[in-house]
């Protein structure tokens, strides 16, 4: 690796990475302006608006020509009532007439489409900036064209054949000379049979007169009531009836409502209406008390990146009311506690005791907290880790985030343990924490950590329960 | 059959907890990445010898590849009147495939395996031992530095190959062949574009991850003296080619 | 100083240390020998941590490391030095870079303080002009010298030595011997050395603790161990002196 050795060698290590960075970020910069789409161009030109019946093939920032000379790009291609919205970014320096006309147009054998504006009379006025381009073209592409003119051949070419084929020969020639004599004598004949059947003809125009003459009487009977039919549907007795059966029907509805007869005393009792009244608010109370007294278990796992171990913290929290909870938990704490014991040994008939710092690992503590909210601020106190303490914790987002500090420990030979972490709840059931742990330690315990719990409310856990096959 | 799926999935397992144990390193790593002390000038150090001492290789095997892949390219577009793409398909290539992965294959080779090799005689010759009872941690202190390096400078050094495989490339093309020189560079303007660059040295910096990250998991895990330090080296080599590879396969197909 | 109360460890379902009790006094040499794989590496490495004993407690200095995280043991790993078979030097650096280590990451002295104290423990090991040497320049025993100036730049309480004498010649190994002798008396460290040289043990040790299929078979001062009648332990010395 000799190349760069040469005067290199007496830079120091930090300047020889500085100017290796540098160098690679020279070549980066310079490869991005050639490539001219990040480009120091403040220019940003103004925009125009064209309107195509279609932008098939055509690409956002794709060039716009004049006289195949780039001014501008395709900003945007929109679909605005069935039409394509295209939106060219026209370089400032140019100025476009209003008489300008657009069209697409594409490119080489791989027919890429980009937009050629002609430009019009010198004499028009200019087009503003967000003005629209109202002449358009949509110029054939190579391909399509092909296509169509390639199907167009091949019609033309089956057509010609089977003319040919019809045509073609003394046979052919026979053949259509016998359609055109069968022709002439089909036409003779369809005029003679006309005239030989012209009465027939009259006599049966006639029957169809007659028959729409009766098909009008018997109408006008049924309307007069004559006849069976006519009888149903005009007779008085009829109607009569029916009206009597409606006026029953009414009776029945008035007596149930007047509290005659048992299904109406039944119904139009007060008695009734107060029980059924009572009975539903009870039983609203009842809901409103489950409502407000919830139960959630929660788990949470926090590594601690310092011991590269997890806590893990199982909770049950009972909330008899919005703003006030009980909170009872179980902590694994892989750092453990410490405690001071004495061990007695006995080598060689000496017996020696010691006074001994011991750490008892994945130890298990628990807490027991009363919490009270006031407004977004929330106050613990209680037992912590199996130890005394207290804590904030504040609410924020619709509660979505929580920030608690807490405070326990308060040993006379050691610092505090103050906790401080942030729980950030981005869906139902799950939320992620961090922050720092045991921060003032003396004792080599802080560290920051990063974790994760989930939370069931009394209501899940009868629905997982339930679903549970026993 | 019992007997021939053991022999058969022996080596499955083998792979799938090697790679379980590399996984566990690098989650060590990022661990030890935020705690104190911070050692700068180890991680400088290391960056010299992955980046700067590499530029050598880096330079003649960019450069070669374009002019090859000129070459190539070229015969096979003349066919069919399609010269001018030359440009733009050999800038495509060095930057999106061949600039990222024969870079990182080259430092593979100078690279990690060094990392192998010395961490490897750092373990036989008890170092690493050495290092614990002096309260370092041999991976905060040996292998993070290495891996940070190799992500940071593996990108550098792409950008070097690509510039100079282009170069390499335009000057067969255009010197040699007779390309016209504004149409070559025209089309690559063209074609290629700042994703195109930029995704080539995301990649660059996720090989630099793979190949020093196989470096140090088969240096410090290096067992049997000094034939077990050639050993890890070998292997650290071959797995790393292979795990750059089929990671290459699955970036271009999430990144393209 | 040092108690190791019902060690056992197993590799393998190979038991390696069998409940094995030892009680190491401060301020003084103890060696620990035993024959060639007997577990002595694996007993020293449980001293300092670098393994986890399967059952049993570990006490430094008052401390019961068996269960402490990694920071909290690198702290008490900072009482400690330990010179291994050999010398363990990293040799990336030179000799003055190897023994400026641990005062480097350790500490928060000087450049000047630092170069002060590394001549000093060079000087004390009895080695000179060879600051700038790379380790691979230097001979078997320089580079054990070398390796005893880094164990003690940081004044630790215990010093472990893992086999100083192997694979030295019969002059370089009593010069190390000397050596190690001297230095004790200079730091009063605890020195805490496995070996399983019987001669050098007889000259050096204050106490000698033998190690034998996982226990600590018997424990005492050289002469009490020479003297001894307890046919086993002949046995066991005339064995390693073959």
């Amino acid at each position: 690796m000799g190349i760069g050795g040469f005067s290199l060698s007496n830079l120091s290590i930090e300047a020889k990475v500085g100017v290796f960075v540098i160098i690679g970020m020279i070549i980066l910069g310079y490869m991005s302006m050639r490539l001219g789409k990040l480009g120091f161009k403040m220019d940003q030109g103004f925009e125009v608006k064209v309107y195509f019946d279609s932008a098939s093939g055509l690409e956002e920032d794709v060039s716009v020509e004049i006289a195949g000379v780039e001014v501008g790009r395709v900003s945007k291609i929109l679909l605005e009532d069935g039409k394509a919205l295209v939106i060219l970014r026209i370089d400032s320096n140019v100025k476009l007439r209003k008489d300008v006309k657009a069209l697409i147009k594409s490119r080489g054998i791989l027919g890429d489409k980009y937009v050629v504006l002609i430009q019009g009379s010198p004499a028009a006025p200019l087009i503003e900036p967000n003005g629209r381009i109202i002449s358009t073209t949509t110029a054939t592409d190579l391909e399509s064209l092909m296509n169509v003119l390639g199907d167009v051949a091949k019609d033309i070419s089956r057509l010609t054949q089977s003319f040919a084929n019809v045509m073609g020969g003394e046979k052919g020639e026979a053949s259509l000379r016998s359609i055109i004599d069968s022709m002439k004598a089909v036409a003779e004949t369809l005029n003679r049979t006309v005239q030989e059947n012209n009465k027939g003809l009259v006599k049966i125009i006639t029957n169809l007169s007659e028959f729409s003459a009766t098909i009008n009487e018997i109408s006008s009977k049924i309307n007069k009531g004559e006849g069976s039919i006519g009888k149903l549907i005009n007779e008085e007795d009829t109607v009569k009836r029916l009206n009597g059966t409606l006026a029953s029907l009414k009776e029945i509805t008035e007596k149930i409502n007047r509290g005659e007869g048992s299904l109406g005393k039944l119904i139009n009792e007060e008695e009734t209406v107060e029980n059924i009244n009572s009975t539903l608010t009870s039983i609203n109370d009842y809901m409103q008390k489950q409502e407000s007294f919830r139960t959630y278990l929660d788990y949470r796992g926090e590594y601690l990146f310092d011991s590269e171990e997890v806590k893990s913290y199982l909770t049950l929290r009972i909330q008899p009311r919005e703003d006030k909870y009980y909170l009872l938990q179980i902590v694994d704490d892989p750092s453990g506690v410490e405690s001071e014991t004495d061990i007695t040994t006995t080598t060689n008939g000496v017996t020696t005791t010691e006074h001994i710092e011991k750490n008892e690992k994945n130890k298990i503590k628990f807490s027991a907290q009363i919490a009270k909210r006031y407004y977004d601020l929330g106050l613990r106190g209680g037992i912590f880790e199996s130890t005394g303490g207290f804590a904030f914790d504040y609410y924020l987002f619709k509660d979505r985030l929580t920030l608690s500090l807490e405070a326990f420990d308060f040993d006379s030979d050691s610092n505090a343990h103050l906790k401080f972490k942030a729980d950030f709840t981005p869906f139902k059931h799950l939320y992620i924490t961090s922050g720092f742990d045991d921060f003032i330690s003396d004792k080599g315990n802080e560290s920051f950590f990063i974790g994760a719990g989930i939370n069931f409310l009394d209501d899940d856990l009868k629905t997982l329960l339930s679903n549970l096959p026993f | 059959m019992i007997r021939f799926l053991e022999f058969a999935g022996r080596p499955l397992v083998f792979f799938i907890e090697e790679c379980g144990r590399i996984m566990l390193l690098l989650l060590s790593t990022i661990s030890w990445m935020f705690r104190p002390p911070f050692r700068f000038r180890v991680i400088f150090k290391q960056m010299e010898f992955v980046g700067v001492n590499s530029v050598g290789v880096v330079l003649i095997t960019g450069a070669f590849t374009g002019m090859v892949l000129a070459l190539q390219t070229y015969h096979g577009f003349k066919m069919f009147g399609g010269e001018s793409l030359v440009g733009s398909t050999l800038a495509l290539a060095m930057t999106r495939e061949l600039g990222p992965v024969f870079t990182a294959l080259m430092v593979t080779g100078r690279v990690g395996s060094a990392m192998a090799a010395e961490l490897g005689t750092m373990k036989v010759t008890e170092q690493i031992d050495a290092l614990n009872t002096m309260s370092v941690n041999p991976i905060q202190y040996l292998v993070m530095p290495r891996i940070i390096a190799a992500i940071l400078m593996l990108p550098v050094l792409t950008i070097i190959s690509d510039f100079v495989g282009i170069v390499g490339g335009y000057f067969v093309g255009v010197n040699l062949l007779k390309i016209n020189s504004g149409i070559f560079i025209a089309k690559i303007i063209d074609i290629v574009d700042l994703d195109d660059i930029f995704n080539g040295l995301i990649k660059a910096a996720f090989f630099g991850l793979i190949l020093s990250l196989v470096g140090c998991y088969k240096g410090i895990y290096t067992i049997g003296g000094a034939e077990g330090v050639g050993r890890a080296t070998t292997q650290s080599v071959v797995l790393s080619s292979i795990l750059i590879f089929i990671s290459d396969y699955f970036l271009t197909a999430v990144m393209f | 100083m040092i108690k190791l109360i019902k060690i056992s460890k197993s590799f393998n379902s190979q038991k390696v240390l069998d409940e094995l009790d030892l009680n190491i006094d401060p301020e003084k040499i103890t060696v620990i020998i035993g024959q060639s794989g007997g577990g002595k590496s694996v007993l020293l490495k449980h001293i300092i941590g670098l393994i986890r004993p399967d059952s049993g407690q570990i006490i430094i200095d008052k401390i019961d490391i068996t269960n402490l995280n990694d920071k909290k043991l690198n702290e008490v790993r900072k009482k400690f030095g330990m010179l291994f078979q050999d010398a363990a030097l990293f040799d990336s650096m030179t000799v003055g870079e190897n023994v400026a280590f641990p005062l480097n990451e350790h500490t928060r002295l000087s450049r000047k303080e630092i170069n002060k104290i590394v001549n000093e423990k060079l000087n004390l090991v009895g080695l000179e002009n060879v600051i700038h040497k790379m380790p691979s320049e230097l001979s078997g025993g320089m580079r054990k010298r070398v390796g005893l100036a880094r164990a003690i730049a940081l004044d630790p309480k215990i010093v472990l030595f893992d086999e100083p004498t192997t694979g030295l010649d019969p002059i370089m190994r009593e010069s190390v011997d000397e050596l190690i002798v001297a230095t004790q008396k200079r730091t009063k460290a605890t020195f805490v050395i496995i070996s399983h040289d019987i001669e050098s043990t007889f000259t050096i040790a204050h106490k000698v603790a033998m190690l034998y299929q996982g226990k600590i078979v018997a424990v005492g001062t050289p002469d009490e161990i020479r003297s001894s009648n307890n046919s086993f332990v002949k046995r066991f010395i005339r064995d390693l002196r073959i």
